[in-house]
């Protein structure tokens, strides 16, 4: 070291002389060739200090060579090393900072490798999100998103229909301001507040619409908040609530007109059997004290029975029909020939009334595609009603109409009875009604009319036709398309 | 018993009659109606000693008709017999408000509800149930 630090400054001392001589040989005046001895002395010291340069490049030289060897023996310690003070910092500058750049260059590396991840895990969950919106939308239910704050975060099309809110600007927005029902929002407020040990609550709801009112089944859920990372607090506040509204109107109608239609039925199947029961009961005890009274118990029971098996015909043939279930036989009818037919089995029950049955009816080769024994059916029912309402010495017209322009047959039975109170007209379709003014002119099952119409519509496509006057008399009829 | 007259309220001939025939045949004065109104009418004029009414008729139903006599202090007294064909269970509440006394239930047996009839008008002791056979 002292050796290095000789050459260095006898180099250096030697370099300043030559340099010092030589300024003052040329600019202190003497000039070159006036001077000699100085240009001499100058040539000297630069002589003395390229010996030493070179000296100085060869120990650096030297070092630099060992500091390599050094540097290759990557197991021996840097303190254990025999170089010496210089040698030593510059390997540990070069080894720091080539340590630096690893690090850098790791540090670099990792920054792209996470970034790539973070990347496909922000991909992997906007696909998530758009699956769990797609899902959402297309549910018919009801869903309504909220966060901690009862912001709306996610709605869909059928929350937007129920409680008529834009669902472009809505989100976001605080709940009170989207829905106007504070029973609804009161439920969410409670479900976020909820216990995490329940976190779903099913809730009947009505909703008041101006068009009505409408019950859902709400199904609230309370989502659970991001847990902490220390994990110190393990019930995580609930950070929104999802609810689910399921529209139940149509359901609950459908319940109450299935409950409606079974206690009507029994209704209807228990009068008829109630007067069989009664007056066979009367008979045995011997009540009816003549001939006479008993051929009146006789045929009461024999109508009733038959009353009875109508009533079971016509709700199994309804059943049938609104159930997809009957067999329908499809063959060119004439309607004329069934009216007629019909006009038959119903001339008893008109003679007994002193009802005149007339009849106007088309030439049989206009024809229908129909089934027979329904159209018998559905045409018998109309006139049946007819003779049923009309009083003593009243008419029933049958009318068999054929329009070949619109290619359609037309069957009209016109009676001159009580007619049918206009407030009764949209109800008389409907199974088991009878319109109440009407119903002590006559026994009836209140399925008749309904049969008719399913008949018509259901089975053959065809369209009901009503008119009636109080009073007056009513046409009942219908229309159905000629074959071609 | 040939003294008491009874009111049959149903606008189902078929049972009027069968009613009306049994309480005839048993020495009862009967006077008949087919709808409720028409029962309140005659009930009011003619103060029966019973009425034995539908719960289902046109007008006025027979719930409603028991109401009506039970509230009226000239008919209040007048013990009511209901029979229905629905399978109603009206409740204990409807029933005392009203003024019905027994409950029969369509189809029901004209012998049981002639032994009802004797058992209220305070006749000869008859053992009878409440309510008609299924």
């Amino acid at each position: 070291m002292g050796r290095t630090k000789l050459v260095f400054a006898t180099t250096l001392a030697a370099l300043a002389s030559g340099v010092v001589t030589l300024s003052w040989a040329l600019f202190g005046g003497a000039g070159w060739t006036a001077a000699p001895h100085a240009a001499l002395a100058a040539t000297i010291c630069f002589l003395i200090s390229a010996v030493g340069g070179v000296a100085i490049m060869a120990i650096l030289r030297r070092d630099c060579n060992r500091l390599t060897a050094r540097l290759r023996q990557t197991d021996a310690p840097l303190h254990s090393t025999a170089l010496s003070i210089p040698q030593a910092g510059f390997s540990f500058l070069q080894r720091a900072l080539s340590e630096l750049a690893e690090s850098a260059e790791r540090a670099v590396n990792d920054a792209a490798f996470r970034t790539k991840e973070l990347e496909v895990q922000l991909k992997v969950a906007t696909a998530e999100r758009q699956h769990a919106e797609a899902i959402i939308y297309s549910i018919s239910d009801a869903v309504l998103v909220t966060d901690a704050f009862d912001e709306l975060v996610l709605a869909n099309d059928a929350a937007a229909r129920a409680f008529g809110f834009e669902l472009g600007n809505s989100c976001r927005k605080p709940l009170d301001q989207v829905l106007h029902d504070p029973n609804l929002i009161g439920m969410i407020r409670h479900a976020r507040h909820s216990d995490s040990e329940a976190p779903r609550r099913v809730v009947e709801h009505t909703l008041h619409t101006s068009a009505g009112d409408r019950t859902f089944k709400v199904t609230l859920s309370s989502v659970a908040g991001p847990r902490p990372v220390d994990g110190a607090d393990r019930s995580a506040a609930p950070a929104g609530v999802v609810a689910v509204l399921h529209d139940m109107t149509r359901e609950k109608e459908v319940a109450e007109m299935k409950n409606d239609f079974v206690s009507m039925v029994s209704h209807e199947l228990r009068t008829p059997l109630a007067s069989i029961k009664a007056y066979v009961e009367m008979l045995i005890d011997g009540e009816a004290r003549d001939d006479k009274a008993q051929r009146e118990f006789y045929e009461v029971i024999q109508n009733e029975a038959n009353r009875l098996g109508r009533l079971i015909d016509n709700i199994l043939s309804i059943a049938r029909i609104e159930s997809g279930l009957v067999r329908v036989t499809r063959q060119p009818q004439s309607l004329t020939v069934i009216v007629k037919d019909a006009m038959e089995v119903i001339a008893p029950q008109a003679r007994q009334k002193q009802i005149a049955l007339t009849e106007k009816l088309t030439p049989v080769f206009y024809q229908t595609s129909a089934d027979r024994d329904m159209l018998h059916q559905a045409v018998l029912n109309l006139l049946s009603n007819a003779v049923k309402y009309t009083p003593i010495n009243g008419s029933v017209c049958a009318e068999v109409d054929v329009d070949e322009a619109a290619r359609k047959v037309i069957v009209r039975i016109i009676d001159t009875g009580v007619g049918i109170p206009p407030k009764d007209l949209p109800f008389v379709f409907d199974k088991f009604f009878r319109a109440e003014a009407n119903s002590r002119m006559a026994s009836g099952t209140g399925l008749g009319l309904s049969l008719v119409k399913h008949i018509i519509e259901t089975v053959h496509h065809g369209r009901m036709l009503l008119e009636s006057q109080v009073g007056k008399g009513s046409i009942f009829g219908f229309e159905l398309d000629l074959c071609d | 018993m040939t003294d008491k007259t009874i009111l049959v309220a149903d606008d189902e001939t078929h049972i009027l009659n069968v009613v009306s025939l049994k309480l005839r045949n048993a020495g009862f004065n009967v006077l008949t109606a087919q709808d409720g109104q028409e029962a309140l009418e005659i009930a009011l004029a003619e103060r029966p000693d019973l009425v034995i009414t539908d719960y289902h008729m046109p007008l006025l139903s027979g719930l409603e008709l028991s109401r009506r006599l039970h509230a009226e202090p000239t008919t209040t007294a007048i013990p009511v017999i209901m029979l229905t064909a629905r399978g109603y269970q009206l409740d204990a509440h409807d029933t005392e408000a009203s003024g019905i006394l027994r409950m029969l239930s369509k189809p029901f047996s004209p012998r049981l509800l002639l032994a009802t009839v004797i058992e209220v008008l305070g006749g000869a002791p008859v053992a009878v149930g409440t309510t008609g056979e299924q």
